[in-house]
């Protein structure tokens, strides 16, 4: 049979030409187009294989972050000012709540229960199904964390999820804010310490490499992951005290209420012999926990602007909120007036042109080379004839250029240099400005000596507060130039000292015997009442200083109208500093109690901050003559002695017996009450058995007097007073403020706090 | 015997004699290596389902498979097993039987693409009518109507055999048809099927005896159209531009293409290992259907891959030698336009999968995941299997 059919089948042109054309197409699509594939894959898989084998590693690895834990900013006592708390990162799974059919209802209500969130704004992310990853609440404490943890184990959620996360706390608020700074919400530090010691706080966050599917969850039976340990941060020891740092806070913001401050106040407090930093501080500050906030004035300042759309008001908000973080201290410069005459002193003493007993006289004003108006003094009917010491008390400009003169100017600059007044201090913390000189060929030019002179009390150049108190440090402390420091101690995550600061000498400036005179001159300028400094006075210690008060020049020019800073450094005690506090006080308004001048604003804010600074640091107090009797005292519990014991008591402790109300065996009552602080002498009322009268009291007025009329005075309305400001004898010296204003009603026995100072000295110059 | 010669004579001129149904009793066996072929790639096509398709169905996105991690891989094994029966019945029933019924193959064919355009009856998704849902299964109408333009032209040009060469038969009543099923796969719309119909029609038509200048001028007017369509329409220089620079828009138009590049290019040599996929994790669109290649070559490697091709290629290179050498000039025309079917399919699967070509849906034969596409691909080898009993001595 198939024989027959291949007799009939005899190939013909057709039957060829099927043959031959299937042939064709048995080579172009069976061996050609294979060969071309092949040749492709060869392409691929061989020649490019590196480079497409690590595009697909790359987007099949997921990192994981394991964040290291930040590190602790400790104040020198240990006080935390900075911690991290882990919190948790709150999210839900809106795939894998389908996949694994759970009620997206249950879990929405649940979990708007625990945190508070609205029910439908839970519900409407669970509907995005074809999302893993939705944020529900972010950093939630640890105790609500717990409690979604509950609702999840409880309910067997696969779809709710907790993450992991750190919290920044700054248990103290706003206080150092300008130093400690803040974190973003990046837990990295875009501030202050925070972020100059960012690298070391921060540590290095840790990573889980791992294989994952397209939506970044496991890749089973790939068993890839590489885990890489989470370094913790370190801790850091400040030298800034709580204390010291509180107190100078407080006592700022008291002057910035009494002098009615425009644009705040600045700070420093300073250990001379190690150039730490114990306390610095800004007006106005932030509270670290809420560091986007403005302060009321501020929202005020801001709601009042005439501003056209949201973007102009955010401007605006910016614009306050980098005003706020800004640390005064440390970034503003200015010009510090008479403050700087101490460099001048100590220049012209250490150089030899000047001697301790040198004499200058001063007839109002003095003719300088190279100006055509001669230069005035603060007092132009003129100083007369006046020793150093004289000079130094009266701030006496005329003595000044003449000292500077004295010095030449060439020696003077290099004194400059030496103080490192040309360069930043080098503390550890960002933000610090640039001082601003005149430039050598301008000040060594022999025939104008105006720079000289300006310069030789302050003006005409402008430096940091944090570079003044530095020179004036090496002034007191026998000469040595300190680099300043905050950090004085980094500590390990497990506890142990990484790194401690040792105090680092930059060179020693003066001699030790000059920088003895210039303590010994600069404590006659506030320990002596024709001093300008006895605001400062602190009964007890030996306080010495310098006043100064600038004029901004350039506010001036702009603005129209004057803006002065006042300012005064002091130091104690003088025969042996310890510590030294600068404050700043800029544009005191209108509403101020006193006279604008560094003499009559800063002098006692100065001079409160140390006398709580220097009890506190240990130094003991030494009362002179006299001087223990300025001291206000604690009146003693006497209730439940006999009356005769009570006088002896009351006697000893510095005060007297006014009268005893009623005849009983004991003390039954008695005004003011016990460990009331009030002036030393006050009249004290002892009631042996009759209840003492409860009938409110006008105040009196109280302002004028001196602290002893002032007590006497209260004393006849049935009232105490204590004493603030300058406690010192001295005739100039009278009650500026009162605590109850006139006419307020109080309860008999109230102690009303007076506020003394001198108010003759004006020190502007 | 021979009144049922002249009987089959009437329709049929050609000197090559035409089998009638009592021939088949005569008949010899199958080809062996044709059938061992198709059944090894058929065993490695199903083991690739399950390593390609295990990670979808676990993760299951679509929410079709219940996080059943074999869900794909069963299915396509049970079809697998049907679609071998299928092969064996199919390689049972006499060349003639398919001749008789090539007619009605088209007729019917043309009536489910006209079906599958009535909303309720075609599955509407992508935008496309495409897909006819039988409850049990789906089935695209597609696919039996290249069966039908494969048995019908091959009726056609037995019967014209002499005037093929005249535009008056040799063009017009096969553009008549191609036409009908061009236009109404253009209404569903299903551009990869028009690809291949077109291809599978020249094809038969270049096997016909057409004159080649016909194909020159034909060739000549397809780049012209192609020239015009990627003028007029964006979606198809949007194609161009995603298969020239895929990417430029890695994350979008070039997403797919991006994603098997990577896996055939992760592959290298040697392959992760079978069941090593990463790309299959998600990354990979389509992973255990159009692109089960571009997992194969990350699996197995160039060599792999490269032997996966030469089994293509021999079954290839073996079905049409098998045509060459069938006595009957129906069966050659049938047997080269299946081989020719299955040729297109692979190979231009494997040049979409390795970016030689823009991105078009075309399934890999005997591996993609699709269990009626694999019973009528089982039944084509089948009847190449059936002509293949046709040869007295095979080699």
């Amino acid at each position: 049979m198939f024989n027959k059919r291949r007799e009939t089948a005899q190939p013909d042109s057709q039957n060829s030409m099927l043959l031959r054309r299937t042939l064709f197409l048995m080579i172009v699509c069976g061996i050609v187009a294979f060969i071309l594939l092949g040749a492709r894959l060869f392409k691929l898989q061989i020649l490019d294989h590196d480079m497409y084998e690590s595009a697909a590693v790359e987007q099949q690895l997921r990192q994981t972050a394991v964040p290291a834990k930040r590190g602790t900013i400790y104040d020198r006592n240990m006080n935390i000012l900075a911690m991290s708390a882990s919190v948790s990162n709150i999210y839900i799974s809106p795939a894998e709540i389908v996949m694994y059919d759970e009620d997206p209802a249950m879990i929405a209500s649940g979990l708007s229960s625990i945190l508070g969130i609205d029910y439908y704004e839970i519900l409407e992310k669970t509907t995005h199904t074809e999302s893993w990853y939705s944020t529900v609440a972010r950093k939630v404490e640890d105790d609500v964390a717990d409690k979604v943890r509950a609702f999840k184990e409880e309910n067997d959620l696969l779809g709710v999820k907790i993450e992991e996360a750190s919290k920044r706390y700054y248990p103290y608020g706003s206080l150092a804010c300008h130093v400690v700074g803040f974190v973003g919400s990046d837990d990295h530090g875009l501030s202050g310490l925070e972020y100059y010691y960012d690298d070391l706080l921060s540590g290095v966050d840790g990573r889980i490499v791992r294989a994952t599917n397209a939506y970044g969850t496991d890749m089973m039976f790939t068993d890839f992951e590489d885990y890489y340990d989470a370094e913790d941060g370190k801790s850091v020891v400040l030298t800034i005290d709580e204390t010291v740092q509180y107190y100078l806070e407080n006592h700022l913001q008291t002057a910035a209420e009494q002098y009615d401050l425009q644009d705040g106040a600045a700070g420093i407090v300073m250990d001379v012999k190690t150039g730490g930093v114990l306390a610095m501080a800004s007006l106005d500050g932030f509270d670290l926990n809420d560091y986007l906030t403005i302060s009321e004035a501020a929202q005020e300042r801001v709601d009042k602007a005439d501003v056209h759309s949201e973007e102009e008001r955010n401007t605006l908000i910016e614009a306050e909120r980098q005003e706020q973080w800004r640390n005064k201290a440390l970034s503003d410069t200015y010009e510090p007036g008479s403050v700087f005459k101490i460099i001048t002193l100590a220049a012209g003493l250490e150089s030899g042109a000047l001697k301790m007993n040198s004499t200058f006289y001063c007839g109002g004003s003095i003719d300088v080379l190279g100006r055509t108006d001669p230069l005035n003094c603060s007092n132009i009917y003129g100083h007369g004839n006046q020793t150093l010491e004289e000079a130094a008390m009266n701030s006496c400009n005329v003595a000044f250029v003449t000292i500077g003169q004295w010095i030449g100017a060439e020696r003077f600059y290099d004194f400059i240099h030496a103080f490192g007044l040309f360069e930043k201090t080098g503390l550890d913390l960002t933000g610090e400005s640039d001082s601003l000189w005149w430039t050598e060929d301008v000040f060594f030019n022999k025939g104008n000596l105006s720079q000289l002179a300006a310069a030789s009390f302050g003006q005409t150049f402008t430096i940091t507060p944090m570079q003044l108190i530095t020179a004036v440090s090496a002034v007191t402390n026998g000469g040595y130039l300190l680099e300043p420091y905050l950090v004085k101690e980094v500590i390990n995550a497990d506890g142990t000292v990484a790194s401690q600061r040792e105090p680092k000498v930059i060179r020693q400036v003066i001699s030790e015997q000059t920088s003895k005179q210039c303590c010994q001159i600069l404590e006659s300028v506030v320990g002596k009442p024709n001093g300008t400094g006895v605001n400062a006075y602190v009964p007890g210690y030996r306080v010495a200083g310098k006043t100064g008060t600038s004029e901004d020049v350039v506010y001036e020019a702009i603005h129209g109208e004057k803006k002065y800073i006042c300012s005064f450094l002091g130091f104690a005690p003088a025969d042996d500093p310890q510590v030294a506090v600068l404050v700043l006080l800029e544009n005191p308004g209108p509403d101020s109690i006193v006279v604008a001048s560094g003499a009559q604003m800063a002098a006692p804010t100065v001079g409160a901050v140390l006398r709580d600074v220097l009890p506190y640091l240990g130094v003991e107090p030494e009362y002179g003559e006299g001087e223990e009797a300025l001291v206000d005292q604690r009146v003693p519990r006497l209730v439940g002695k006999t009356p005769e014991e009570a006088q002896e008591l009351l006697e000893e402790a510095g005060f007297t017996l006014k009268e005893t109300v009623g005849s009983g065996a004991a003390v039954t009552a008695q005004m003011p009450a016990p460990n009331a602080k009030v002036a030393a002498g006050s009249e004290v009322v002892l009631y042996c058995g009759e209840q003492p009268s409860t009938e409110p009291i006008a105040v009196p007025d109280l302002l004028g007097l001196s602290y002893e009329v002032a007590r006497v005075r209260a004393g006849m309305y049935g009232l105490y007073v204590r004493g603030e400001g300058t406690m010192m004898e001295s005739d100039y010296i009278l009650t500026v403020d009162q605590s109850e204003e006139e006419g307020t009603m109080v309860a008999p026995g109230t102690v009303i706090t007076v506020t003394l100072s001198d108010w003759t000295k004006t020190g502007i110059f | 015997m021979a009144a049922k010669v002249d009987n089959a004579g009437t329709y049929d001129n050609a000197r090559l004699a035409d089998y009638t149904y009592d021939n088949s009793i005569e008949r010899g066996s199958v080809d062996v290596p044709f059938a061992m072929l198709t059944l090894l790639l058929l065993v490695v096509g199903v083991i690739m389902v399950l390593s390609a398709s295990f990670a979808r169905a676990y993760y299951d996105p679509s929410n079709t498979t219940g996080g059943n991690a074999t869900y794909y891989f069963v299915r396509q094994a049970l079809f697998a097993l049907c679609g071998v029966g299928v092969m064996f019945v199919c390689s049972r029933f006499p060349m003639s039987f398919y001749r008789h019924i090539s007619g009605i193959v088209m007729m019917v064919a043309l009536a489910l693409l006209v079906l599958v355009l009535v909303p309720g009856i075609g599955e509407k998704a992508n935008n496309a009518r495409r897909w006819i849902n039988l409850g049990f299964t789906t089935f695209q109408p597609s696919e039996i109507a290249k069966v039908g333009v494969i048995m019908f032209f091959a009726v056609l040009i037995c019967k014209y055999k002499d005037k093929m060469s005249t535009p008056r038969y040799g063009i017009v009543p096969f553009a008549a048809v191609i036409g009908i099923v061009c236009l109404l796969l253009v209404m569903e719309p299903h551009m990869s099927a028009i690809i291949i119909i077109l291809a599978i029609a020249l094809v038969m038509l270049f096997l016909g005896g057409l004159p080649l200048y016909w194909f020159i001028g034909g060739g000549t007017l397809g780049a012209a159209l192609l020239g015009i369509g990627y003028a007029l329409f964006p979606y198809v220089r949007a194609r161009f531009t995603a298969w020239l620079n895929p990417f430029a828009d890695a994350s979008d138009a070039g997403y797919q293409i991006v994603q098997s590049l990577y896996s055939i290019g992760s592959g290298g040599l040697l392959g992760l290992g079978l069941g090593n996929s990463r790309q299959k994790y998600l990354y990979l669109p389509e992973e255990h259907n159009d692109f089960i290649f571009s997992v194969v070559c990350e699996e197995l490697g160039f060599i792999g891959a490269m032997l996966i091709l030469a089994l293509f290629a021999l079954l290839i290179i073996r079905g049409y030698w098998l045509s060459m050498h069938v006595r009957d000039r129906y069966s050659a025309l049938v047997g080269a336009g299946i081989t020719t079917h299955l040729a297109m399919q692979v190979i231009l699967n494997v040049a979409v999968c390795t970016n030689s070509i823009p991105c078009t849906g075309i399934s890999l034969p005997l591996f993609s995941y699709g269990g009626t596409a694999l019973l009528l691909q089982m039944a084509e080898l089948g009847i190449i299997l059936s002509l293949s009993r046709d040869i007295p001595e095979k080699r």
